[in-house]
């Protein structure tokens, strides 16, 4: 795989589209559905997992490339990646809040770990594909992108069924979840895409 | 919720003017529409595709009315909007598929995506073309049998083996990069335009859809915004990119093949998963219409219709959000301002 | 120390998935048969007890403010030990599981609310809570697991009953593959959430109806 436009745009679409973070690996699916309560709520949260994602790609690959993969310390690469987010997400949130005072925090303070799953789950997959800096950081940003179309797409449906009137025992969660499988039978349109060829 | 049934409420579509046009007068005309391409499915397909659509029609009618006996709601049979969905269900699957397959589809189209949300008007994609992109998730061996037109088909629980001539569809050959009639199909252009062709049992014909599409229209049931952007879209980006043959060729082989009629007629336009304001619908069908042909060239099948739509439906909530018209004598200002108020009220 | 009242919660009442919501990207991903489901809810188990007695244990030598870090830190070691044993001794079971083994250590974390109530609480407190939430999540999986299995296949305990073969109920041709998607994941779990709802909201109403009875 070279590092050409077209096969990065390849994997923009495909980790958009096709491998959406959401529907089709379900990472993610807790700040999926807790953040999807409102429209505002869903594009800070969909921005912020995009700037996440991307941030920690873009650290944790020096990482595995020059530190872990040439000291035979594959096997604590969990361990180190989950850190290295959990830091970077503390360090973003620290920012945010001293470079814009006065400023609500971007996300509730779940966060820090609420997101990791989406997170973590892209920079394995970097890491298992063994893909190239530029490959990982656009599949991370794309990944991220994903997302924020998920959110506001289920943000955009959840304002329509909060009047539906279903059985009393699926309120709240559940027929939440029952609409993010629809929205999941629709993206199944996009399953094998080929779209260069 | 107890004093709301008590009174007696007309559930109706969207335009709440005082008339005496109901759900069921709407339902009976899509019926009425859907005819003359049942008869051309008998005509090419044999009695089976009759009586698919009639167990099709009697399942969703009973899944619906057993779902609002069990959690005691008012039984609302009498709307006919199961009866639609369940001859739309039958009529995007092919003339072979067993009973009990288009039952599982007509129980999905009906309680998960239709009734659990709340029933009629209350749920956000169309229930058959969903109940078909369920079936074609689970049985996509028996959702993808062509069979020959011309081959007739008598009740059998299973469409026998040896009557399945299967044959390529003109939506194939598209596929393919091929025009119809040069392709492995070998489909005439008018043959397209008649229903002569491999496919879903109700889609084949071309015809008898802009028939019916037109006497919904005629009917005032339909307004022609939607299928007009669709089929628009979908003619201008076939005319500008053809694959193969000449400009012309490529656009009416696109238009007439695949479930492209029947979605833009009768699917697309279903008042509940389609926007209520007019610039909404217009982007709703350029959607329809950007996603079908994405999906007829770039995707795993050879159609895209029915995800192309149901994808829309997801963004309606959007798109009616953001082509909300202007109130009279309120400012774009005012109004931005109204709405981020009512998504802070939705949030409360 | 209230055992009951402990075992009720982790499993029912305050339940981490279907009632806390928590863990749901591994409860919807691995949770298509029910070895998957089973074997992803007893490493979590596994880990979140031990990851809890642990840090109890070293609660009152931490300063508190390290003491999320350190529950991260706990959690994703003893998560990443069990992840090599799994691909050790369990080759298949970790290569169905991919990409959500890994991500064990980041549900421990989230189950066990990053060691708060560890902290606050006794070695043997802390240690039941773990197992109680270990079996309440590992409960949700392994219902999620069968229910997908059995109707998206025909047949349930693939790899784990019947010598491996598991137990074929239906013809697998009537089976709805589709519950086997990512789409099933969501429309079984969803299921799954309102049963417990409904089964939680049950005595209330039962109150609810001798109350209306007596005015």
């Amino acid at each position: 795989m070279n590092g050409s436009f077209v096969s990065l745009l390849s994997i923009a679409l495909g980790a958009i589209l096709v491998g959406n973070v959401v529907f089709t690996q379900l990472l993610g699916a807790g700040p999926f559905l807790g953040s999807s309560g409102s429209m505002g709520t869903a594009v800070r949260m969909g921005t912020v997992v995009t700037l996440v994602m991307g941030l920690t790609s873009a650290v944790c690959w020096p990482i595995n490339e020059y530190v872990l993969g040439p000291n035979g310390l594959k096997y604590i690469e969990s361990a180190v990646f989950f850190l290295t987010a959990v830091f970077l997400v503390q360090l973003l949130d620290v920012l945010v809040q001293k470079l814009l005072p006065g400023r609500k925090p971007l996300v509730g303070g779940r966060l820090p770990l609420a997101a990791n799953c989406a997170v973590l789950g892209v920079v394995f997959q970097n890491v298992q594909n063994g893909s190239g800096f530029l490959q990982s950081l656009t599949y991370a940003v794309a990944g991220g992108l994903g997302f924020l179309m998920a959110v506001v797409l289920f943000a955009g449906v959840r304002e329509r069924i909060e009047f539906a009137e279903c059985p009393k025992s699926f309120e709240g969660a559940p027929i939440a979840f029952v609409a993010a499988g629809l929205l999941t039978l629709c993206f199944a349109g996009f399953s094998s895409l080929n779209v260069f060829g | 919720m107890k004093e709301y049934a008590d009174l007696k409420l007309t559930v109706a579509s969207s335009p709440h003017v005082g008339s005496p046009v109901g759900t069921r007068a709407l339902m009976m005309d899509v019926l009425v529409a859907l005819t003359p391409a049942l008869c051309m499915a008998v005509f090419f397909f044999g009695p089976r595709a009759l009586a698919l659509t009639a167990v099709s029609v009697v399942g969703c009618e009973i899944f619906e009315a057993l779902y609002r006996i069990l959690l005691k709601k008012p039984v609302s049979g009498g709307d006919l909007s199961a009866a639609v969905t369940g001859v739309l269900l039958a009529f995007v699957c092919p003339v072979t598929i067993p009973y009990w397959t288009i039952l599982i589809g007509d129980f999905f189209a009906i309680v998960v995506v239709k009734q659990l949300f709340g029933g009629l008007g209350k749920n956000f994609l169309n229930p058959a073309l969903a109940g078909r992109a369920f079936l074609a998730l689970c049985y996509l061996p028996e959702m993808t049998v062509w069979v020959r037109p011309g081959t007739k088909f008598w009740l059998g629980l299973t469409a026998s083996a040896a009557d399945a001539v299967s044959a390529a569809t003109p939506m194939a050959d598209l596929h393919n990069g091929l025009l119809p009639w040069l392709g492995t199909s070998g489909v005439r252009l008018h043959d397209m335009f008649y229903g002569n062709v491999g496919g879903c049992m109700g889609e084949v014909s071309a015809l008898a859809l802009l028939f019916g599409g037109g006497y919904l229209i005629l009917r005032g049931v339909i307004h022609p915004r939607i299928p007009t952007t669709y089929l628009g879209t979908v003619a201008l980006l076939a005319f500008l990119f053809p694959r193969v043959g000449s400009a012309e060729d490529w656009m009416l082989a696109q238009l007439l093949s695949g479930g492209l009629m029947l979605g833009a007629f009768f699917m697309a336009t279903d008042y509940v998963t389609s926007p209520c304001t007019p610039w909404g619908e217009v982007l709703f069908g350029v959607g329809c219409g950007l996603l079908t042909v994405f999906l007829r060239s770039f995707g795993g099948s050879a159609e895209g219709v029915s995800y192309a739509i149901l994808l829309m439906n997801a963004c309606v909530p959007l798109l009616e959000k953001y082509t909300q018209p202007k109130r009279y004598g309120a400012s774009r200002g005012w109004q931005r301002k109204a709405r981020k108020e009512g998504e802070h009220h939705g949030k409360g | 120390m209230n055992v009951g009242k402990q075992i009720e919660e982790g499993l029912l009442t305050k339940n981490p998935v279907a009632v806390q919501l928590l863990g749901l990207c591994t409860a919807l991903a691995v949770t298509t048969s029910l070895l998957n489901g089973l074997g992803m809810g007893l490493c979590v188990l596994v880990v979140l007890t031990l990851s809890n007695g642990l840090l109890s244990a070293l609660g009152p030598y931490l300063p508190e403010r390290i003491h999320m870090v350190s529950a991260v830190v706990v959690t994703a070691s003893l998560g990443g030990v069990a992840d090599l044993i799994v691909q050790a001794f369990f080759p298949d079971l970790a290569g169905n599981l991919g990409l959500f083994l890994p991500l064990m250590a980041v549900t421990c974390v989230l189950l066990s609310g990053a060691g708060v109530y560890a902290y606050e609480n006794g070695v043997a407190s802390a240690v039941l809570e773990g197992l109680c939430r270990g079996l309440g999540y590992t409960l949700v999986l392994v219902l999620v697991g069968v229910i997908r299995e059995l109707l998206g296949k025909g047949s349930f305990g693939e790899g784990l009953l019947n010598s491996g073969r598991g137990f074929q109920v239906f013809p697998a041709q009537f089976a709805a593959g589709g519950l086997v998607h990512p789409v099933g994941g969501f429309l079984v779990l969803a299921c799954v959430i309102a049963a417990v709802q409904g089964f939680l909201a049950r005595p209330k109403k039962a109150a609810r109806r001798k109350e209306t009875v007596r005015r």
